[in-house]
C-alpha cells in the first residue's frame, strides 16, 4: 500500500463521481497572448466593506494615484480596497454591484487622468520578510481568491492547521474560460514565485499543479518553472488531470488529486490541504516583490459576439461596459451577458458594473450558443441529474422537496452540500432548471435559520422583561408595606395643631426665601450642596417634607419614624434636626426651601427613581386618603393665611427675586389648594378639574403678565423673555419638587395626570416670576436673571432629556407669552 | 441596454424528454420487427390502434385538465406507452382490448395520477395486467410462430381477425384457420405441462419449443436485447435496472434449475422466453416509476427480476413481467426512501 505521499508524486488521480462534459469552446480565447486595452475612463470601484468593518480614505474631489488605498479596516475578512489607477474620486454613491441580483452597493468613481501613475510601492526581498510581514503586506496587497470566490488569502495562508499539501488550482475547468491557461503560458515563472512564498508560509510536505489535460502547453511550461524554481527538489510536481466539468470545483479537486472529500461542512484545511488559485499565486508574486497591490487581473472576453475575444489584463473596476466596448462587443436580440463561465457565471442586465477580483470571464455569446429559452417540462426521474452530482446528491428528491417547498427536507436530503455547479441542469432532459430552485430553497432555509435565531433572542428578551417586571413589582410591594409601616408608626404619634403646621411651614418658606435673597451666594452654596448630594436626596426630601406636612397636619409634632425618614438624606440633615423641633419652625422652613432647592438641581438626574419614589409616595396616600381630605382642607387654611403673610412680605420685602420666589410659591400653594378642594367633593381622578385648575392659575398669571410690562426698562424684559425657556425649564423641574406638596394635597393621582398638572403649573409659577421680575427694578432683575440662568444652564445640561413631552409644551406656551410680554412692552414703550 | 437575465448554468444537453422517448421508440424496432417476422402483422395494427387511442386520450385529458395539448403531446410519452402495450399483446387480440387497456393506461395510470412524471405505475403494464385480468382468454392465446403455424399473417388477414371479434370464431371453432393460428405461449404451455405431470424434458420436446427456448420467441428476445444494448449505448437508459433484472432472474432459475431439473427449466430459457428482455430494457427501465438512485435501482431490478421467477415457477401466471414491474413499482418509493446514496463529505450510513 502506498502512503498518499507516494501517490501523490506517482500522480495517482482518484475518481470524481458525476461531472459532465460540456463543449469546451476554449479555442475562440487562448489563441493570442493576453494583451492590454486601451485604459478606461471612469472606474467604479466597489467599497462594499466600507461603514461595517472598513472606513473611507478619500473624499468626493480627491486625487489619486494607482495602488492608493481607499480604505481601512480591521475585520477579520476585511481587505483594502486600491485605486486601479491615477485619477480623482468623482463620486462615492451606491453603483449597481457586478451581481447576480445587480443591487446597488456603496462605490468610489473615479475619473481616471490617463497617466496611470503609481504610487509609491514598497518593494521588498522575500527573504528580508518575516512570515507575519508577508501575510500582512499580502492582506494590505488586497488579494482574494481569483479563481471566482473572491475568499481573502491572507486567511488561507495563515491556517492554525498543519499544512500537508497545496493544490495550485490550474484546472479551469468551465467552458469558455482561458485567463488561467494564458496566464500559466505566459507568466509561469512569476506563478512559482508566488507559489514558493505559499510554500514558505505553509510548508506543506508536496505541493501539486493541477491542470486539465486540455491545457499541454500551459503544464508543460508550469513543470518547466517547477524545474528552475527555489522550491525543494521533488515537492512541487505538475499533475494533469482528466478533462471534466468541474474538477476545477475545490472539493472535487481534493477528491481527484487525494481521494479525500472534505467533510461536510468543514475546510479543506481540516485536512492539511489548502488550494489557490494559480491568479492569486501571481498576486501574491506582484505584491511581495514589487509592493503591487491586487489592481488587475486576467480577464477572457469571449463569446461568438465579441469579434476580438481573447485575455486581456483589465484594472479591477473597469465598467463592463468599457471593456466591451473595446472588444467590439456586438449585441443580438435577447443578448445576454454572463459574468463567468456558462455554467456556473450570472447573467448580468446592467453592463455598468465593475470587473471585480474574482471576474475570470466576460461571455457574450450568440444566441446559439446557449440554451434556447424552454419550460420546465414534468420530471420523468430519469435520475441522469444524480448521476451527473460531483456531490452524489439526489438532485430529483431536492427538486421535488425544493418545488413543494418542504425546505426542511430537501435539507434533509442535504441540501447545503450543493456546490451549485449546474451539472444536474445541465443534463436535465425537461430543461428543469435546477440550481434555480436550490438556490431558492437554500436561501429560505437560511431565512429560516436567522428567523428562528431572531425568534429565540426575542423569547430571551421577553423573559428577561417579565423577570424585570417582577422583580420591580416586588421592590415596589415592598417598598409599600415599609412605607405604610412607616406611616402607622406616624399616625400613632402626632397630634399637632393642623393649622399651626401649615402656618409654620409658610412662615418658613418665608424665612427661607429671605435667608436665600439676602445673599447671592446663598443660591451658590446650594448648588454645591445640589452637586454634592446624591440622587435620591431630592426625592427623599419631597417625600420628608411631605411627611412633615402630613404630620403636621393631621398628627402632633414628628415622630421618631418621620426623622428617620429625614435623617435618610444627609444633604438636608439639618432639615431632620429643625423639624425635631417642630415649634422653630423658621429654621425648618430654611431646611425645606434648601431641600426644594437642591431638588431642582437634582430632580431631573434622578427622573427614574423620581418615578419610583413618587409612585411609592402615591401608593402611601392611597393609603390615607381619609388623612389626606382633612390635610387638604387644613393646607388651604394655610394657604390662605399664607397669602396674607405674603402681602405683607410683599410691602416689606425690598428684593424683587426673593419675592417672586415667594409670591410664586404661594400661588401654586394657592392655586394647588383651590384644585384640592375641588377635588375633596369631586373624583379624586378628575383630570378636568385638575386642567380647569392648571387653567385658572394660568389665567391669573396671564392677567398679571399683562399688567407687568408697565414702568419697565424694555432690555429686562427682553432679557427675562428671552431667559424664560430656559427659565422655565428650570421651574418645571423645581416644579416637581414642588408637587410633592401638591400630590399631597391634591392626593394621589395617577402619575401621568400629576406631571401634567405640574408643568401646567410649573409655566404659571415662571409666568408669575417673570411678572414680577419685570415688576422689579431692573438691577434686581439682571441679578436674579442672572442666578436663573446659571440655575438654568446647570438644569438644562442635566434635564433635557428627561423632560417629558408635557413639560416642553408648557414651556412653549409660556415662551408665547413671554413673547406677548415683550411686545406689549415695547408697545407700552 | 439592458441584457437578457436568466439562471445559470446557460448551457444545457440537448437530450430533451421528447428525444429521449424518440429514441426508446427507436431502440424498440428490432423488437418489433422480429416480432413481425415470427408472429404475423397484427402485432402492427394493434399498435396503429394502440397509438390512435393513446393520443386521442392524452389529448382528451389534457384538455379536460387544463393542460398545453399540443407541447405535452409532442413529448412521445403516450406513444411510447402505446407501443409498449401493443407489444405486450397478443397480435390477434380483439381491437376492442387494445383500446380498453391503451384507455386505461393513459387516462387512469397515467393522467389520473397526475400526468407524466408522476405516476406510481408503469402505464403499459397497469395496462396489460387490467387486460390479463379481465380478458383471459384473449390476452393468452397468442399467434403461433410462423415457422409452427406454416401460413403467415398478413395484414389484411389480421384486420380481419382482429376487428371481426376473433374471440367469437376461436370460441365457436368456426373458423379453424384462426384456430390453428393462434396457442399459448411456450411459457403457458409449459406451465400446463407441469401441472399435468409432465417434466420440462417432456414439455420441452414439444413442436413450440426449440433448441433453447420457444421457438420465435428467442429471436425476439434476443432483438429486443440488441435494442436494449443501443440504448445503453446512446444513455438512453442507465444500466442498473435491466442488469437487475437480468441478475436476479438468472441467480434464481439457475438456482431452481440446478436443484430440480425435472420442474424448473433453464436459465436460458427464463432470459429469453416471454416478455424478459421487454421488461429488462424497455419497460423496468420507465424512469418515472423506477427507483432513483444507482444502487437504488439495481435493488428495484433484482426485486423483479426475482418476482418475475417466482411468480412464472409458483405463481398462477405463465409470464410474470407485468406483476413482477407493479409489484416493484409500489416498492419503489420505499427503495428511494432507504437508499440514499452518500453526499459527498458525509460518513456512510449518515
Amino acid at each position: 500500500m502506498l502512503t498518499l505521499l507516494e501517490q501523490l508524486d506517482k500522480g495517482s488521480l482518484w475518481q470524481s463521481p458525476g461531472g459532465i462534459h460540456p463543449p469546451e469552446l476554449k479555442q475562440l480565447s487562448n489563441q493570442q497572448a493576453i494583451s492590454r486595452l486601451p485604459l478606461a475612463k471612469q472606474f467604479v470601484v466597489p467599497i462594499p466593506q466600507v461603514g461595517e468593518q472598513a472606513r473611507l480614505l478619500v473624499d468626493v474631489g480627491q486625487t489619486v494615484l494607482k495602488g492608493q488605498v481607499l480604505t481601512e479596516g480591521n475585520g477579520f475578512i476585511y481587505l483594502p480596497v486600491h485605486a486601479p489607477t491615477s485619477g480623482t474620486v468623482t463620486a462615492i454613491k451606491p453603483v449597481a454591484s457586478n451581481h447576480a441580483s445587480g443591487l446597488p452597493v456603496l462605490s468610489c468613481i473615479i475619473d481616471a487622468d490617463g497617466n496611470d501613475t503609481w504610487c509609491d510601492l514598497i518593494v521588498s526581498e522575500p527573504s528580508a520578510l518575516t512570515n507575519d510581514e508577508i501575510i500582512s503586506k499580502i492582506k494590505l496587497a488586497g488579494i482574494a481568491g481569483m479563481g471566482g470566490a473572491a475568499f481573502p488569502t491572507h486567511i488561507k495562508l495563515n491556517t492554525a492547521s498543519e499544512i500537508d499539501l497545496v493544490i495550485i488550482n490550474g484546472v479551469e475547468c468551465e467552458p469558455y474560460i482561458t485567463s488561467d491557461d494564458r496566464l500559466m503560458r505566459e507568466h509561469s515563472d512569476e506563478i512559482l514565485k508566488g507559489v514558493e512564498i505559499i510554500h514558505r508560509l505553509l510548508n506543506p510536505q508536496r505541493i501539486i499543479i493541477a491542470i486539465e489535460d486540455n491545457k499541454p502547453e500551459a503544464a508543460e511550461a508550469m513543470q518547466q518553472a517547477i524545474n528552475h524554481s527555489k522550491l525543494p527538489a521533488n515537492s512541487a510536481r505538475v499533475t494533469v488531470i482528466p478533462t471534466k466539468y468541474p474538477s476545477g470545483g475545490e472539493k472535487q479537486l481534493i477528491q481527484i488529486i487525494t481521494g479525500k472529500e472534505v467533510p461536510s461542512g468543514c475546510l479543506p484545511s481540516q485536512l492539511g490541504i489548502v488550494v489557490q488559485n494559480v491568479g492569486t499565486a501571481f498576486a501574491i508574486q506582484d505584491a511581495i516583490y514589487y509592493g503591487k497591490p491586487l489592481v488587475e487581473r486576467v480577464v477572457t472576453l469571449t463569446g461568438k459576439n465579441i469579434h476580438r475575444p481573447g485575455n486581456y489584463w483589465l484594472p479591477i473596476g473597469t465598467p463592463v461596459s468599457t471593456a466591451l466596448k473595446l472588444v467590439d462587443f456586438s449585441p443580438s436580440s435577447d443578448q445576454k451577458l454572463i459574468i463567468g463561465g456558462p455554467m456556473m457565471g450570472y447573467a448580468i442586465n446592467n453592463a455598468y458594473v465593475p470587473i471585480l477580483k474574482g471576474t475570470n470571464c466576460i461571455l457574450a455569446p450568440s444566441n446559439d450558443e446557449i440554451s434556447p429559452d424552454s419550460d420546465e417540462k414534468a420530471c420523468i426521474r430519469c435520475g441522469e441529474c444524480a448521476i451527473a452530482c460531483p456531490a452524489l446528491l439526489l438532485p430529483q428528491q431536492l427538486f421535488w422537496h425544493a418545488k413543494a417547498e418542504e425546505y426542511d427536507k430537501a435539507a434533509s436530503f442535504n441540501l447545503q452540500d450543493c456546490i451549485e455547479c449546474g451539472c444536474c441542469s445541465y443534463v436535465c432532459p425537461s430543461d428543469i432548471p435546477l440550481v434555480e430552485y436550490y438556490r431558492i430553497a437554500k436561501s429560505a432555509l437560511r431565512v429560516e435559520a436567522e428567523e428562528k435565531v431572531l425568534a429565540e433572542q426575542a423569547k430571551q428578551r421577553f423573559e428577561a422583561r417579565l423577570q424585570r417586571l417582577e422583580d420591580e413589582k416586588l421592590a415596589r410591594e415592598a417598598k409599600a408595606k415599609e412605607a405604610a409601616e412607616k406611616r402607622q408608626a406616624n399616625m400613632k404619634s402626632s397630634d399637632k395643631d393642623a393649622v399651626a403646621a401649615a402656618m409654620a411651614r409658610i412662615a418658613a418658606k418665608k424665612a427661607a426665601q429671605s435667608n436665600d435673597v439676602n445673599q447671592q451666594t446663598d443660591i451658590q452654596n446650594n448648588q454645591a450642596v445640589s452637586d454634592s448630594v446624591n440622587k435620591k436626596s431630592a426625592v427623599s426630601a419631597a417625600i420628608a417634607r411631605a411627611k412633615a406636612k402630613k404630620a403636621a397636619q393631621a398628627t402632633p409634632p414628628p415622630s421618631s419614624a418621620e426623622n428617620n425618614t429625614l435623617q435618610q438624606d444627609n444633604s438636608i440633615g439639618n432639615v431632620a434636626e429643625v423639624s425635631m423641633s417642630q415649634q422653630d419652625r423658621i429654621a425648618a422652613a430654611v431646611a425645606r426651601a434648601k431641600a426644594k432647592k437642591a431638588a431642582q438641581h437634582n430632580q431631573v438626574i434622578t427622573s427614574d427613581v423620581v418615578v419610583n419614589d413618587s409612585a411609592s409616595v402615591s401608593t402611601l396616600e392611597i393609603d390615607s386618603t381619609v388623612n389626606d381630605k382633612k390635610a387638604k382642607v387644613a393646607a388651604a387654611i394655610a394657604k390662605a393665611k399664607a397669602k396674607k403673610l405674603q402681602q405683607v412680605g410683599i410691602a416689606n420685602d425690598t428684593d424683587g427675586n426673593e419675592l417672586a420666589d415667594v409670591s410664586s410659591i404661594t400661588k401654586t400653594a394657592v392655586a394647588s389648594s383651590i384644585g384640592s378642594e375641588k377635588l375633596v367633593t369631586e373624583s379624586k381622578t378628575d383630570i378636568g378639574s385638575l386642567d380647569k385648575k392648571a387653567r385658572v392659575a394660568l389665567a391669573i398669571a396671564k392677567a398679571k403678565a399683562k399688567k407687568s410690562p408697565q414702568g419697565h426698562d424694555r432690555t429686562a424684559a427682553d432679557e427675562s423673555s428671552s431667559s424664560l425657556p430656559i427659565n422655565l425649564n428650570t421651574q418645571i423641574s423645581n416644579g416637581t419638587s414642588t408637587s410633592s406638596d401638591n400630590e399631597i394635597i391634591a392626593d394621589a393621582e395617577p402619575e401621568n395626570v400629576e406631571q401634567d398638572k405640574k408643568a401646567r403649573i410649573a409655566a404659571a409659577v415662571a409666568k408669575a416670576k417673570a411678572k414680577k421680575l419685570q415688576q422689579t427694578e431692573s438691577s434686581n432683575v439682571k441679578s436674579a436673571l442672572s442666578d436663573i440662568s446659571t440655575r438654568a444652564s446647570q438644569t438644562e445640561n442635566v434635564d433635557t432629556a428627561a423632560l417629558d413631552k408635557k413639560a416642553k409644551v408648557a414651556a412653549a406656551v409660556a415662551k408665547a407669552k413671554a413673547k406677548k410680554l415683550a411686545q406689549q412692552a415695547e408697545k407700552k414703550d | 441596454m439592458a441584457f437578457k437575465i436568466a439562471s445559470s448554468p446557460h448551457v444545457g444537453t440537448t437530450l430533451q424528454t421528447a428525444k429521449v422517448m424518440q429514441r426508446v421508440v427507436l431502440c424498440l424496432i428490432p423488437g418489433i420487427a422480429a416480432q413481425l417476422y415470427f408472429f404475423g402483422y397484427g402485432t402492427l395494427l394493434q399498435i396503429a390502434i394502440a397509438i390512435i387511442t393513446a393520443y386521442a386520450a392524452e389529448a382528451t385529458i389534457l384538455a379536460l385538465r387544463n393542460r398545453p395539448i399540443k407541447s405535452t403531446l409532442a413529448d412521445n410519452s403516450a406513444l411510447v406507452t402505446a407501443l409498449l402495450l401493443a407489444i405486450a399483446i397478443p397480435p390477434l387480440a380483439p381491437w376492442w382490448v387494445i383500446v380498453i387497456g391503451t384507455l386505461f393506461s393513459i387516462i387512469i395510470v397515467k393522467h389520473l395520477y397526475g400526468g407524466l412524471g408522476n405516476n406510481l405505475f408503469n402505464p403499459a403494464m397497469a395496462g396489460y395486467v387490467l387486460l390479463l385480468i379481465s380478458f383471459p382468454v384473449q390476452m393468452t392465446d397468442w399467434v403461433s410462430p410462423m415457422s409452427a403455424a406454416q401460413q403467415s399473417v398478413d395484414i389484411s388477414y389480421a384486420w380481419k381477425v382482429i376487428f371481426n371479434s376473433t374471440s367469437d370464431i376461436i370460441l365457436t371453432g368456426h373458423n379453424l384457420a384462426i384456430d390453428g393460428t393462434t396457442m399459448a405461449t411456450p411459457l403457458d404451455t409449459l406451465k400446463t405441462d407441469l401441472s399435468m405431470g409432465l417434466t420440462t424434458h417432456e414439455s420441452l420436446a414439444k413442436p413450440i419449443f426449440s433448441s433453447m427456448t420457444g421457438l420465435g420467441w428467442f429471436e425476439v428476445n434476443f432483438a429486443f436485447l440488441i435494442g436494449g444494448l443501443i440504448m445503453l449505448k446512446l444513455k438512453v437508459i442507465r444500466w442498473h435496472i435491466s442488469f437487475g433484472i437480468l441478475t436476479a432472474l438468472f441467480i434464481c432459475s439457475s438456482f431452481g434449475f440446478l436443484l430440480n431439473p425435472d420442474t424448473h427449466v433453464s436459465p436460458i430459457m427464463h432470459l429469453f422466453s416471454g416478455g424478459t428482455m421487454l421488461a429488462a430494457f424497455f419497460i423496468a427501465t420507465d424512469p418515472v416509476t423506477a427507483a432513483t438512485s444507482a444502487r437504488g435501482r439495481i435493488i428495484f431490478g433484482a426485486m423483479i427480476g426475482a418476482l418475475i421467477y417466482v411468480i412464472r415457477t409458483f405463481g398462477g401466471y405463465p409470464d410474470a413481467v407485468a406483476f413482477a414491474v407493479l409489484l416493484a413499482n409500489m416498492c419503489a418509493p420505499f427503495i428511494d426512501h432507504y437508499v440514499r446514496p452518500r453526499t459527498y463529505g458525509h460518513r456512510s450510513g449518515s
